[in-house]
């Protein structure tokens, strides 16, 4: 196990909401890190800078963006990749993260996580482009898988092994999200052991759990809590896996308390600290 | 949320967690009584036709058009009537999306329909809360998937999407129309403000150094941070009533304005009198002072016995920050 970017392990994190901000800024609880939602304090001057930079002060913080629509076939937006560059720098991000998807074609944006074909050709253009963020940027990026939906017909190979071979190709860092994994296993009929397998965990930086809501036809990644038991086995395996990596709670639907919150999270106490052990 | 009164018993209201301020996620919104009951469909890998290979862009292309096209999925497949150049209908979307036991191909792109207005929705209810109160969720939904489909959204991020709502409701086909328009160019104003930069405020030291006689040549650089609007309807007493849940019918037609501000993390609302808002509408504007006040006496709306007001209002307007600076004749 080597290939970690010389990202640390931040250890337990939580994603930073807009309605714990009074609680953070009156208690300052003690949080290994946060994962902001770049777009969110992208194109503004005001409030939201106000609270992010106090946070950013006292928390080591990473990005977590929805926009960069890497697999996407218009070009690159280079104004997006300048805020972006400047919020890191801003913000002092211990890295940056998007998602492995499109979420616009032609000038708009869906502000959706769209699913990939899984072709060669998908892969050929997502990894060039990748490889042009992380040269824009300065640093390796990070990609999420999603949750997904659907599957196109003209996929040649499967979501784990497009992933395997996109961060190969393009040399950049995983964001591994079990609860993605284990949503689109149930949406799509594949075995998590296999997608577990197949993935190269010396490059997973960072991960995400996250609950999610069966609406009977399906599974949906709502990130509403708390985690269910099997997406935290997940996460153990994967935690093992990759010997260590820095891991968050995703909690975006019907958000409670900071500390409810919080102590969700730590749940993962109970593997990291053998995990963290192990790699370090 | 914590209301108070200024120095003149005009209502404020604002706080760091009010409204405006819900972020944007990745995770996927839940449609309401969505995929209840869908029939069984084909099974897992099983295939009735040829798969299509189209290019990444024409892919693209379509799967976006079927996603965003207000009338749905198979309408917008119909319309292209292919794929990049392959001919392809709506009784052939197995060729490009595999469906599963539970939902067929088109149920499988409606998941990702469905998300797509939702998630807008929720982002246009965050920015118009009043709006959407008094329209009811229904209509607020028409008047919102009308909006998505004249404004798609063109940047990477939804601060900005909800921009022209105020101009779009005046033409939403609903005899709330002109109120809802007034409303949401106020909801829009408090989005703006929460957005825009903070100056380096004009303070009441500054003004103090100042030679009275100069006063009449001064004019003064607005704050990005503060907005004066001027209402056909009395719709900040329409929010206010809604923030504290005391659920306000539509109020009929009556002139209001209304100041919009923020100080730090806190936006607030000040009601403006006629003389007060066509004062600070012309010191927004870049009049000197003394045109404003020659103006304003010259329309009867300002007359002596406004002297003490005028020196409390603008102390007021200066104490909350309206103004990043004053110029004064040499």
């Amino acid at each position: 196990m080597e290939k970690r970017f010389d990202f640390p392990n931040l250890g337990i994190g939580l994603g930073l909401r807009t309605v714990h901000y009074g609680h953070l800024l009156e208690h300052w609880p003690e949080v290994g890190w946060f994962e902001i939602l770049s777009e969110n304090y992208m194109q503004t001057a005001g409030r939201p800078l106000y609270f992010l930079d106090q946070i950013a002060e006292r928390y080591p913080v990473v990005m977590h963006g929805v926009s960069m629509s890497i697999g996407g076939a218009d070009p690159l937006d280079r104004d997006y990749l300048t805020e972006l560059k400047a919020l890191k720098q801003r913000t002092h991000a211990r890295w940056v993260s998007d998602h492995l998807c499109w979420t616009g074609v032609a000038g708009k944006n869906t502000h959706d996580l769209l699913p990939m074909p899984y072709t060669d050709e998908a892969l050929r253009h997502t990894a060039a482009r990748v490889r042009e963020v992380q040269d824009f940027l300065e640093s390796a990026l990070l990609l999420e898988n999603p949750s997904s939906y659907l599957e196109f017909a003209n996929s040649s190979m499967k979501e784990w092994e497009f992933l395997a071979a996109l961060a190969e190709e393009a040399d950049c860092g995983l964001l591994l999200d079990v609860n993605n994994i284990f949503v689109s296993a149930h949406n799509h009929g594949f075995s998590v052991a296999d997608y577990l397998a197949a993935l190269p965990f010396h490059r997973v930086v960072q991960m995400h759990v996250a609950g999610h809501t069966d609406v009977g036809t399906h599974f949906v990644d709502t990130h509403i809590g708390p985690v269910i038991e099997p997406v935290w086995r997940l996460a153990r395996d994967a935690y093992e896996r990759a010997g260590g990596a820095s891991l968050m709670l995703e909690w975006d639907a019907e958000i409670p308390s900071f500390d409810e919150v919080h102590t969700e999270a730590k749940k993962a106490e109970t593997f990291m600290a053998d995990g963290a052990r192990c790699a370090l | 949320m914590r209301p108070l009164k200024d120095a003149f018993g005009v209502a404020l209201e604002g706080g760091p967690q009010g409204a405006f301020s819900k972020e944007r996620a990745s995770a996927t919104p839940v449609r309401r009584a969505a995929f209840a009951g869908s029939p069984a469909r084909r099974s897992k890998g099983e295939r009735a036709v040829p798969s299509l290979a189209p290019s990444l862009r024409a892919l693209q292309e379509w799967f976006a058009a079927a996603v965003t096209h207000p009338r749905g999925v198979t309408e917008s497949i119909e319309e292209r009537g292919k794929i990049g150049e392959e001919p392809l209908y709506a009784d052939e979307l197995e060729r490009i999306v595999i469906p599963t036991a539970a939902l067929s191909s088109k149920e499988r792109i409606d998941i990702y329909r469905d998300g797509y207005r939702a998630r807008l929705v929720e982002c246009l209810v965050d920015d118009y809360p009043a709006v959407a109160y008094a329209l009811g969720e229904d209509r607020f939904e028409t008047l919102c998937h009308g909006y998505m489909a004249a404004h798609p959204s063109q940047s990477p991020n939804l601060n900005a999407f909800g921009r022209h709502m105020a101009e779009w409701s005046q033409g939403f086909a609903d005899p709330m129309a002109p109120f809802v328009s007034d409303l949401a160019r106020l909801e829009w104003a408090m989005v703006t403000v929460l957005h825009a930069a903070p100056a380096q405020n004009l303070s009441l030291a500054e003004l103090s150094r100042i030679p009275p006689a100069a006063f009449s040549t001064a004019t003064f650089t607005k704050s990005d941070t503060a907005l004066a609007l001027e209402f056909a309807f009395p719709v900040n007493a329409f929010f206010q009533a809604f923030r504290m849940d005391r659920q306000p019918s539509v109020p009929a037609r009556a002139w209001s304005a209304t100041a919009v501000f923020r100080d730090g993390a806190t936006l607030w609302r000040m009601d403006l009198s006629p003389p007060m808002h066509a004062l600070l509408a012309r010191l927004f504007g870049g009049s000197t002072l003394g045109q404003a006040l020659d103006e304003l006496a010259a329309s009867g709306l300002l007359t002596e016995a406004h002297g003490p007001d005028v020196m409390r209002w603008f102390r007021d307007w200066v104490g909350h920050g309206f103004f990043g600076g004053i110029q004064v004749a040499a």
